[in-house]
């Protein structure tokens, strides 16, 4: 047709007005349409409202193809013809309902409205048929809930402020799904007793069945989607006297599934959605239907915190109404109850765990619903006030989110602003979902990835907008979600500033309340730290006033927020104005919540930041929170000799260094950098290092070189490489004499040096234990011997316990001639070339008799940490005897490592599998257990405390979720136990 | 929750009650009793009533005495016994320490935790205990050993015997708590009765077995006798069982029924049975807590000293009772090795724990047991694979040391206790000298 041609250019650029994007494609389908509706092209316009024109051109096109007569009886109302567009522009599932049936293109004449649940109920009613299969009437039960579903979407797709009307949207969906749940029991019934197969029922016995289904979640709220699970609790009571309650159940319990089925089964027309009974007692596992009374009494026995808050959206959906209602009033009390509870608190923070996990990565960035800024947030800042007001204020206790909101602005909880932006950022996501499920008629919460789907979500928002906007719309409103849970919660607790600000000024007691909920012990305390950090006109005030919520909030996520307040505040004043501080605090958000979880989480940390303030600075970059190496701390060292030759300085400025590192690697430790072994590895090292500067200094200016040389061996978990917080130092001196003329003189130089090295060792500010107790002769023995010495006392006096005592001897310090003939020494004694049976007796007797006299007065053995049931002490004589008995046949299992030792006494077959995996565990959790309660104290204690908040607090170093106390003490009692009875089975045999 | 503390507010005023005894139980199964006024009983139910734990027996660590006794309104009573002009009524009560967590060891609280776990799974536990206990004319120890009220036998009805008038009473006092009574009769032994309480979740038993022992013993000093429920009082005679029939419920429909299963048991019932039988040996220093319970469950007739289970066997240890076949609600199985002097909370969870770990894991159900095991020699026995439960307390506690089933149900603070109680009763026994080794052994060495 030569004579279009020339208008091909003007039409490409028209069709690219009208907002298509495959501008070919579209000419070539314009051309197919035009054969069955000619002057189509009057009516392009129309297109530049639709949200995806391509889409709704191709699907008006099938229809054409299909079904002209349908459509072209529309031809002269373009005001339909708009509304049909639209749709077929922005479901492409409703488009293909309407291929299937077309005779509902004519619902597009009439002027929208949204239905109510009356007039819904009356058309499952009439469009269900009185004759007919199972098969017909499910078709027709899931065919009228399209037609509705369709009128509903008709009315939302002509909203020119779809934002202000999406509440009526949710709502008129939840009332869909109620008429739809109430049919499909309808249908239930009709099954029941016209067909065989679910068993034999007369219509009498299904009529006094009275079951009802209470809604739960959005469904419950009056709050739903275009397409999610739709959350139920079923409730059967039997309305004839005649009929036993098991039959009644029976028969409910049918229904219950058959519903259900008639809404997911699969058919040639499409299921509708789940139906999700999981919320119920018991949940999964929990019976299908219950009565009242058995709901009843498992909400007063059973129940978790959580089911409570989820009963808070409670409602009667379907089927026996007045048996729902008198569900729901026996159940609301409960709710408001379970908020007066002692561990309100951990479940406030179970519920914020909620929130924020389970996130698949690769959704985090598209996720609607749940992650930072998603709706989630929204409903848990929203749930959140309600449960910590809602007590005592029944005015803010509804169930949907936006009449909640309204109702805490009212109420005075959150300010008419915040109220606002927090109602407007609502819809706006829970729009965004509706568009995008709408699409499809699918569930997802994720934002497409495909461009041609993001530009037409972005048209469906509004026509105007191109795909970057709507993102850059997305993004604006998550992060504004973020901050708007700190501004709605946490600002106002800022009670001075707030009023200054112009913002919500709370009550006392509603601060306190607030304060109380997220885990302050002492309101009225954290309130005057808050003020003596907000006021004043100093930078940093004021970067503190902006800070605090979000602070406050990472303060309430640890376990001790009074504390951490305090240490905060002497942490801000200690450093003041200092650049770097305050840039940390605005700039990286990591850090500041890094320093909080320290903060609220450790005494330790808390103490030694006191001390050392710049240390904050490391938590800017999780590197420098990784332990020193060696090399770089012996270079250290190195230039601080080359500036101070005075010893007595450069010991100070050495043992600044140990606290130092001390500091990182109870950082690292605390913010899980890396592992509890890296964690003893560092602090042996550290330690080796401290002793061996120190060591080298002295030796350099004390001892006479051409008269002796000396050494340092360390003993016990030193020995081992196992140091934790709060370990001591179990060490030997030894020296090698060089002048052999000159003994008497080379002893009492050695003492000398020995005696001042250990006075330079003492730090007062963090103690450092040198612990001699396991030389010869012990409490009483020399402080140093040379070699000989020791060789001579091994051979005539050497007790037992101290050749045992030389498995985890390790020279750290001296030269390789000295550390070699130690070795050799060491060698004849712990791997002794016999270990007679009156050996083994000896060392089992000397555990027996240490187990009653080491441990101090009036504790538990079963708390007991080193020397208690099962603990460090039981495993580590377990390995030891196996090494004294084995370890001179079978050199590969000679270790002074703990875990070594235990993998190598496996494969060498002194040990089983099961055994070792026992020990090891127990180990391993005594050894984390006793380094997590010195972070958490500050103080060093070898007993499990009894009470539950320190409990608490040490298993959340350890790991364990909020709430956990009581669990990680069983875990604790029961891995010792376990150990014990391997330590007497192997250790007595 | 509110509306019960509310009615016993009420009730409080309208009897013109005088004391509220609370009531709570060792980790013995001793019943404990604190009795406060009327006026602080709101305070009782906000806060708690504070105690000094240390000096119940296992209840507390020695270093955390302060304990915190919370009367749980449900259980409100007015004792029948007290005078009407001194109305006294009674409550249970959890244990908790002062922040407000359950007392690890208050054995209540250990029953509960088991029945959460069942709950979890989807279970309630319903249990009918058959208390089985002898009268006595006194306390005092005759010369030929206890002096037994009557000389009756099994569902003798003696006319105007004491027994039969001391249960009309006892029942009747019973149902006056809200104890429901479902029969009552003579037992085999002189002076031993047996009553049977009507079926209740377990908790609500466990309660009712301790409010039983106090009501019976009451009862007796009434009428001038005494109540006893020790184990095995009488060498000749029968001992004293609380054989236990239980079920599980799913909601409100009974899971160990199935209409097609052999005897009507579905296979959670078959996995429960095969639980309970597995574990036995090791729950049995509990069920069985004392030297004496020993000497019932070896002393022949119809104890059930083996572990097997029968279907209207009277020697099995687990019976599966006649089904009546209107009602599905009442399958059920029942156990018989528990004695009357059992701690019942700390037992109920033992054996509920036993059976769920039973259905956990799908334990088989060994091949049932028809003949009396009794009169089968120990070389068939072994050839039929049947396990005898522990001979002896000593023999009870080595079984029980081992149980990790065991320190996971009770928790590891109550395991500890019971073990080193047990223990020392244990030792305390073994260096008596007894009247039998003195009667075989004086004359003729």
């Amino acid at each position: 047709m030569p004579a279009e041609e020339p208008k091909t250019g003007q039409t490409l650029s028209l069709l690219a007005h009208c907002g298509f994007d495959d501008l070919e494609k579209v000419l070539a389908q314009l051309d197919e349409v035009s054969k069955t509706y000619p002057d189509f092209e009057d009516n392009l316009p129309i297109f530049q409202s639709v949200a995806n024109p391509d889409q709704a051109l191709t699907a008006l096109n099938h229809l054409l193809s299909e079904h002209p007569e349908q459509v072209m009886a529309a031809k002269k109302d373009k005001v339909s013809l708009a509304r049909l567009l639209r749709l077929l522009g922005a479901s492409q599932a409703l488009a293909d309902f309407l291929y299937r049936h077309p005779q509902n293109i004519t619902k597009f004449k009439a002027e929208p409205v949204l239905p109510n649940l009356e007039s819904m109920k009356h058309n499952f009613q009439n469009g269900a048929p009185t004759q007919g299969s199972y098969q017909e009437r499910l078709r027709s039960l899931r065919v009228s809930y399209r037609q509705l579903l369709l009128q509903i979407t008709i009315w939302d797709l002509e909203q020119e402020k779809p934002l202000e009307g999406l509440g009526l949207v949710a709502k008129a969906l939840s009332d869909l799904a109620s008429a739809a749940l109430e049919q499909g029991l309808d249908l239930a019934r009709w099954e029941l007793v016209h067909t065989k197969t679910h068993g034999q029922f007369q219509i009498a016995e299904v009529k006094a069945t009275r079951i009802a289904i209470i809604g739960m979640g959005k469904g419950g709220a009056g709050e739903l989607n275009y397409i999610s699970d739709v959350d139920v609790i079923f409730v059967a009571e039997s309305s004839n006297e005649n009929l036993p309650r098991d039959r009644m159940l029976d028969i409910a319990t049918k229904l219950a599934t058959r519903m259900m089925r008639a809404m997911d089964q699969a058919d040639s027309e499409p299921a509708l959605w789940q139906v999700d009974a999981n919320l119920r007692p018991e949940g999964k596992s929990g019976a299908l239907v219950r009565t009242l009374e058995s709901h009843l009494s498992y909400y007063a026995k059973w129940a978790e915190n959580w089911e409570f808050q989820a009963l808070l959206k409670a409602r009667p959906l379907a089927g026996d109404v007045p048996l729902g209602f008198e569900y729901l009033q026996a159940v609301q009390p409960l709710v408001w109850a379970s908020s007066k509870r002692e561990n309100f608190v951990e479940s406030v923070q179970r519920m914020r765990e909620r929130v924020s996990e389970n996130i698949p990565v690769e959704e985090v960035d598209r996720q609607i619903k749940l992650g930072p800024g998603g709706l989630r947030d929204v409903e848990f800042t929203v749930q959140l006030l309600q449960l910590v007001h809602g007590r005592s204020d029944e005015s803010v206790r509804a169930a949907d989110t936006l009449t909640a909101i309204r109702q805490l602005v009212n109420g005075g909880y959150i300010s008419r602003v915040d109220g606002k932006e927090f109602s407007e950022h609502y819809s706006f996501l829970r729009l965004l979902e509706h568009r995008i499920q709408l699409m499809q008629l699918r569930r997802t919460h994720l934002m497409p990835a495909d461009s041609t789907l993001l530009r037409a979500l972005a048209r469906s928002i509004d026509p105007n907008w191109s795909q970057d906007q709507l993102l850059a719309r997305w993004h604006e409103v998550k992060k504004s979600v973020r901050q708007l849970h700190q501004r709605i919660f946490y600002r106002p607790l800022l009670a001075a500033v707030a009023a200054t600000d112009g913002g919500l000024v709370l009550q006392r007691d509603q601060i306190n309340d607030r304060l109380a909920a997220i885990g302050f012990q002492n309101p009225i305390g954290a309130i005057q730290h808050i003020e003596a950090l907000t006021s004043g006109l100093s930078r940093r005030a004021q970067i503190q006033r902006q800070l605090l919520p979000v602070l406050l909030e990472w303060f309430g996520r640890g376990t001790d927020p009074d504390t951490a307040l305090v240490a905060f505040r002497r942490l801000s004043e200690n450093l003041g104005e200092s650049h770097w501080y305050l840039r940390m605090l605005r700039d990286s958000s990591g850090a500041a919540e890094r320093l909080t979880t320290a903060l609220s989480n450790s005494k330790l940390a808390s103490q030694m930041l006191e001390v050392i303030p710049e240390a904050a600075a490391w938590l800017e970059d999780s590197k420098t929170l990784q332990p020193r190496t060696r090399a770089e701390l012996d270079q250290e060292a190195r230039s601080i000799g080359e500036r101070h030759s005075d010893l007595t300085q450069f010991a100070t400025l050495v043992r600044a260094i140990r606290r130092r590192e001390t500091l990182r690697l109870a950082l690292g430790a605390i913010l899980d950098e890396f592992d509890f072994l890296t964690l003893a590895k560092g602090l042996t090292e550290l330690s080796e290092w401290y002793l061996a500067v120190l060591a080298e200094k002295v030796d350099h200016q004390i001892t006479d070189v051409s008269l002796l040389k000396i050494g340092i061996v360390a003993m016990g978990r030193f020995g081992g490489g196992e140091l934790s917080f709060g370990s001591d130092a179990d060490v030997m001196f030894v020296y090698d004499v060089v002048d052999n003329s000159r003994r008497d003189e080379a002893q009492s130089q050695a003492e000398k040096v020995v005696i001042e090295l250990r006075n330079l060792a003492k730090d007062n500010q963090l103690e450092f234990d040198i612990d001699l107790d396991l030389r010869p002769e012990g409490k009483n023995g020399a402080i140093v011997r040379s070699i000989d010495s020791y060789s001579s006392y091994y051979s005539r006096w050497g007790d037992l316990w101290e050749n045992q005592a030389l498995l985890r001897a390790r020279v750290i310090f001296g030269d390789n001639q000295l550390k070699t003939s130690f070795e050799a020494l060491a060698d004849r004694y712990r791997y002794p070339s016999e270990f007679t049976h009156k050996d083994i007796v000896e060392i089992r007797r000397v555990k027996a008799r240490v187990e009653n006299e080491r441990l101090p007065q009036g504790a538990d053995p079963n708390r007991h940490l080193k020397l208690g049931r099962g603990s460090l002490s039981d495993v580590e004589w377990l390995v030891q005897l196996l090494q004294l008995r084995y370890g001179t046949s079978h050199p590969e299992i000679r270790t002074p490592h703990t875990l070594e030792g235990i993998s190598q006494l496996v494969q060498a077959g002194f040990l089983q599998s099961y055994d070792a995996r026992v020990l090891e565990e127990s180990w391993k959790f005594c050894s984390r257990v006793r380094s997590a309660m010195v972070l958490w104290s500050g103080k060093k204690s070898d007993i499990l405390p009894t009470d539950r908040r320190q409990l608490e607090a040490i298993s959340r170093l350890l790991g364990y979720a909020s709430g956990s106390a009581s669990e990680f003490e069983q875990e604790y009692l029961a891995k010792t136990r376990r150990a014990r009875m391997v330590f007497e089975r192997v250790f007595f045999a | 929750m509110d509306k019960q503390r509310d009615f016993v507010l009420r009730t409080i005023e309208e009897r013109n009650v005088q004391f509220v005894r609370l009531w709570f139980t060792d980790v013995a199964g001793t019943l404990k009793s604190v009795a406060i006024a009327p006026a602080e009983i709101e305070n009782a139910f906000a806060e708690g009533i504070g105690f000094d734990g240390s000096a119940i027996e296992g209840l507390a660590r020695s270093y955390e005495s302060d304990m915190l006794a919370h009367p749980d309104p449900a259980t409100f009573q007015i004792l029948p016994w007290r005078s009407e002009t001194d109305p006294t009524a009674r409550m249970f009560c959890d244990i908790s320490t002062p922040d407000g967590v359950p007392a690890a060891a208050d054995p209540r609280n250990v029953l509960r935790r088991a029945l959460a776990k069942a709950a979890k799974m989807g279970f309630s536990f319903y249990t009918h205990p058959e208390i089985e206990f002898y009268l006595l004319k006194s306390a005092e120890i005759g010369p030929e050993g206890p002096i037994p009220v009557d000389k009756a036998g099994y569902f003798d009805n003696v006319p105007g015997e004491t027994a039969h008038d001391f249960r009309r009473r006892a029942v009747s006092m019973l149902e006056q708590l809200g104890i429901s009574v479902e029969f009552s009769h003579h037992e085999g032994g002189p002076g031993q009765n047996e009553i049977d309480l009507r079926y209740a979740d377990a908790l609500t038993t466990a309660d009712n077995i301790m409010t039983f022992r106090t009501v019976i013993k009451e009862v007796a000093m009434e009428q001038g006798v005494y109540a006893t429920f020790m184990p095995k009082p009488f060498t000749e005679h029968p001992g004293s069982g609380m054989h236990t029939h239980m079920s599980l419920f799913e909601g409100d429909t009974n899971a160990f029924f199935d209409g097609s299963g052999e005897y009507h048991l579905s296979k959670t019932g078959k996995s429960f049975i095969a639980g309970l039988l597995r574990h036995a040996p090791e729950i049995t220093a509990v069920t069985n807590q004392y030297v004496n319970s020993y000497k019932r469950l070896w002393g022949g007739g119809e104890a059930p000293s083996f572990v097997c289970w029968g279907h209207n066997n009277r020697s099995a240890l687990i019976r599966v009772p006649l089904y009546k076949p209107t009602k599905s609600q009442s399958s059920r199985i029942e156990y018989r090795a528990i004695d009357s002097a059992a701690n019942p909370y700390l037992s109920y969870a033992l054996i509920l724990a036993a059976g769920l770990k039973g259905i956990e894991e799908g334990y088989e159900l060994p091949a049932e047991t028809e003949d009396n095991v009794w009169k089968l020699t120990d070389s068939e026995r072994r050839a039929m694979g049947i396990q005898p439960l522990p001979t002896s307390l000593d023999h009870a506690i080595r079984k029980l040391e081992e149980s990790e089933l065991a320190a996971e149900t009770l928790g590891e603070h109550v395991f500890s206790y019971v073990l080193a109680n047990k223990r020392a009763e244990w030792n305390a026994y073994r260096s008596q000298v007894t009247p039998f080794e003195l009667k075989t052994n004086l004359e003729i060495l």
